[in-house]
């Protein structure tokens, strides 16, 4: 089925194709200025930056340079604003793979093989894979955003609480995929990441839970407080316990090359798949970057081949989980402009944005303003062109960071934190859960314990919660409402075959592990 | 001598200089001031930075809004007044925390326990049904619906205990119209279950509003304002229902009005004041807040208590609606 349709979604025609095409043509008119491409390009750049740095990310980004944008003309202010989500997107993996520190949420399943990859020497590769497979990635999220919005948006429109219930189940399936050592562990990490979650406010019942009469826990803890805490505190500790803090690392940084697009092109299945896992959680509402690179990572991991060492820095993990959370932007922008509908927080600030420079987002605009729609397409494919450019060329200075002795890294890094982490919310509280959160991840780190499935546990706990509760509040039926539901029905389906599979699975494993050692067992005692 | 003495006169004049600096530097304001915001990123926190932006360009320092959601808005508004109260912290004060908790008893502060800069903005509510909807043709027939089917109906104010669920829940109740309120923490995600018939109806802003009027039907705006019933298409107001909600002006609106910690000396508050009097006059502010599809307003705050008072002294008379609506909910159980 051609993914070519009006606006309205209405008909299917290479007439319709046509109409897309003038958008796009419209949109590049007003894009080719000087102003709106150096502000993209500033963009990216902006993005890669506030990324990397750890506490920061794309909203904050979005958020401090939205006064800025909202007065210039519309195309080049959405085109600062988008190149700075896409740039922050990515701009995460950079810290993960160097500094074993994701420098946003999205980039904590880049953890598992860009930190290794880059142990392994390949630093300047594990980061031209990152931006290469983000850059792929969000240009494949762009063409479905341009072609299929209407189609994805009305995809989306269909998921109601009762989906989003069974896509959060889905989505705590893979903790188990990627616990790798120890699943019990795994799981057990997951839920101390659920437990955290409900930590506030309840939104149904208005009850707090756990707050302890403070106000700062009203709304919980901050994700990027916790994440800041689990991941750098717990790895900057972990580092200064290696004694080598005055040696001067002998790192080799490679020069900025292409090869790395070949290198992520040679896993182009992977590369598809995880762009259209990201898209899809993009286009709905409230699911987000993080939930997409951790499904996509779990994915291909489960359907890698033998030799693929997963979690020991394989390529594909990196491919997987940069191509996903890019490509989720994309999407993100198809309920955000289609719709009027942000999927994320950092597309809401977009969507306040077009409405302050004069554009209503939703169908009308596709009609109306068939330049700016046009412009904004044309900047987010832009951008990730951009971004690929930019990245690779910059690769180089990254790796560098490499080269700093750890007595001067440490700290550095560690008052970098700090002021990421302080500028959430101008909170001093957020410090306080950052470091608290660091002595968790020490503990978890000294009892072999992964951190990645606290992340996901507190980032699905609310939607799991909230849709349960939402979905029974609206049934008339009880659970009856999760089959009634043709979507729903179809999750539930693959939710029990996936929880069958797994089982199976690691009962095999269990076996076969006891085999194994009851075989060497025996052999030693001969 | 003559050199000493030029020498002195050297050291006194730079002594001055120096003292004028130092008071010229001491003027408020010296730093960033920050605007605390209730709600998460989003349409809000957006026009927020358009005032606080133009504010800040005529106290020549910068102003970011730093968002603090949670409780319905009374973290952020526990925190702004826990900070010093030194003119640097302003709270932006919407309706929910500065006057609906205190009267659910979730907050124990009274609005006039704060001292008022200017106000700020109003954007309002309507409620809206299904486009297709076979059932009833208005607001009226839904509630005689409604009354004969208790509970059945599904509809949705947003967050729970909202100014939309009270006056949502006040009209239910004159209608005795029972009906499961179901709370999301989105309103978009709202607005698209409504649109996709998930909801019987729901709570709706202009800003969705606008972005599709085709999706759902209007059937009552929630403000007698001529300008809200403009902004929703000239659907019903409130004003025109057979029963009078004892709702008027702002009473039913969502609207914001900046404060500052009541300890704030009063030179600093009359500068900021005046700084927010002029950028809320400014056109290029008008014309933002009304594109976001929200109302300017112009009040200044000599009209603080009587407007705020005015909607308190409303909020409190409307009862516990939210209370009837739990037990009746519960005996349906």
């Amino acid at each position: 089925m051609s993914c070519c349709r009006s606006a309205s979604g209405t008909s299917l025609s290479p007439g319709r194709c046509a109409v897309i095409l003038d958008f796009l043509s419209a949109g590049l008119d007003v894009f080719l200025s000087p102003l709106a491409l150096g502000l993209t390009f500033a963009g990216i750049i902006v993005g890669l930056v506030v990324g990397a740095m750890p506490g920061l990310g794309p909203l904050m980004g979005i958020i401090l340079l939205l006064p800025v944008a909202i007065g210039l003309p519309p195309v080049a202010a959405m085109g600062f604003l988008i190149a700075i989500f896409v740039g922050g997107s990515c701009g995460g993996s950079i810290s993960a793979i160097l500094l074993r520190i994701p420098g946003t949420p999205l980039a904590a399943a880049t953890l598992y093989d860009g930190y290794p990859l880059a142990q392994k020497g390949r630093a300047s590769d594990a980061i031209g894979i990152a931006i290469t497979s983000s850059a792929i990635g969000g240009l494949l999220g762009g063409v479905v955003l341009v072609f299929c919005a209407p189609i994805l948006a009305r995809l989306a429109s269909n998921f109601a609480p009762p989906e989003y219930t069974m896509l959060a189940i889905m989505g705590l399936f893979a903790i188990v995929v990627i616990s790798g050592g120890s699943i019990i562990k795994g799981l057990l990490a997951g839920s101390f990441g659920l437990l955290i979650s409900t930590v506030g406010t309840d939104s149904f019942s208005t009850g707090l839970r756990f707050t302890f009469g403070s106000h700062n826990l009203l709304n919980g803890f901050h994700i990027v407080a916790v994440v800041v805490g689990l991941f750098a505190i717990s790895e900057m500790a972990a580092q200064m316990m290696k004694r080598d803090l005055l040696k001067i690392p002998d790192v080799k940084v490679a020069r900025p090359g292409l090869h790395t697009i070949s290198l992520t092109l040679r896993h182009y299945v992977n590369l598809i798949r995880s762009s259209a896992i990201g898209t899809f959680f993009g286009a709905i509402p409230g699911a987000g970057g993080v939930i997409s690179s951790f499904t996509s990572y779990a994915v291909a991991k489960a359907a890698a081949r033998p030799g693929e060492e997963y979690g020991e820095g394989a390529e594909g993990g990196v491919v997987a989980t940069e191509s996903a959370n890019n490509s989720t932007v994309g999407g993100t922008l198809v309920p955000t402009l289609s719709l009027g509908i942000p999927g994320d927080a950092s597309s809401a600030m977009l969507l306040g944005a077009l409405l302050i420079l004069g554009f209503i987002p939703g169908p009308a605009m596709f009609e109306n303003n068939p330049d700016v729609v046009g412009g904004i397409f044309m900047v987010y494919l832009a951008s990730n062109i951009f971004l690929l450019v930019a990245g690779i060329l910059a690769t180089p200075l990254f790796v560098y960071v490499l080269r700093i002795p750890k007595v001067y890294l440490i700290p550095s890094i560690l008052l970098l934190c700090s002021i990421g982490t302080f500028a959430l919310q101008a909170s001093v509280f957020d410090l306080q859960v950052m470091l608290a959160f660091g002595l968790i991840g020490i503990l978890f780190r000294a009892a072999d314990y992964p951190l990645a499935p606290v992340v996901i546990g507190m980032i699905l706990g609310p939607i799991l919660e909230a849709n349960l509760r939402r979905s029974l509040l609206i049934s008339r039926e009880g659970y009856w409402i999760f089959l009634d539901r043709p979507v729903s029905a179809t999750l539930v389906v693959v939710n029990v075959l996936l929880l069958v599979a797994m089982v199976y699975l690691t009962i095999k494993r269990i076996r076969s592990t006891t085999k194994g050692d009851l075989a060497k067992a025996m052999s030693t005692e001969e | 001598m003559e050199f000493i003495g030029t020498l002195k006169g050297t050291l006194l004049a730079g002594a001055i200089v120096v003292a004028s600096a130092t008071t010229a530097l001491a003027e408020f304001p010296e730093r960033n001031i920050e605007v605390i915001h209730p709600w998460g990123p989003g349409n809000a926190m957006a026009m927020s930075q358009v005032v606080a932006k133009a504010m800040g360009e005529e106290l020549g320092t910068d102003m970011p809004v730093i968002s603090l959601p949670g409780a319905a808005g009374t973290k952020a508004q526990t925190t702004a007044m826990g900070k010093p109260a030194d003119g640097y912290t302003i709270f932006d004060g919407y309706v929910a925390p500065l006057v609906l908790q205190p009267i659910l008893g979730n907050a124990d502060w009274n609005f006039k326990d704060f001292k008022p800069l200017s106000a700020a903005v109003a954007n309002a509510f309507a409620i809206a049904g299904q486009v297709d909807e076979a059932r009833w043709s208005n607001f009226e027939e839904m509630m005689a619906y409604c009354k004969e089917n208790r509970g059945e109906l599904r509809y949705s104010s947003g967050s729970r205990n909202n100014l939309p669920h009270m006056v949502i829940a006040k009209a239910l109740q004159s209608y005795d119209c029972v009906a499961q309120n179901v709370p999301y923490t989105q309103d978009g995600n709202v607005f698209k279950d409504l649109s996709s018939k998930v909801l019987d109806f729901a709570f709706v802003n202009v800003g969705n509003f606008r972005s599709n009027p085709d999706k759902v039907k209007i059937l009552l705006v929630l403000s007698e304002l001529e300008s809200s019933k403009k902004a929703f298409h000239g659907a019903p107001t409130i004003g025109e229902l057979g029963v009078d909600l004892g709702l008027s002006n702002l009473g039913p609106m969502g609207w914001t009005w900046w404060i500052v910690n009541p300890d704030t000396p009063d030179d600093v508050t009359e500068t900021l004041r005046g700084a927010m009097e002029r950028a809320m006059a400014r056109q290029d502010v008008i014309d933002a807040v009304e594109a976001i599809g929200f109302v300017p307003l112009s009040w200044d705050h000599t009209m603080y208590e009587e407007i705020v008072g005015g909607v308190d002294a409303q909020l409190n008379s409307m009862g516990n609606a939210l209370a009837w609506e739990e037990k009746e909910l519960k005996k349906l159980q």
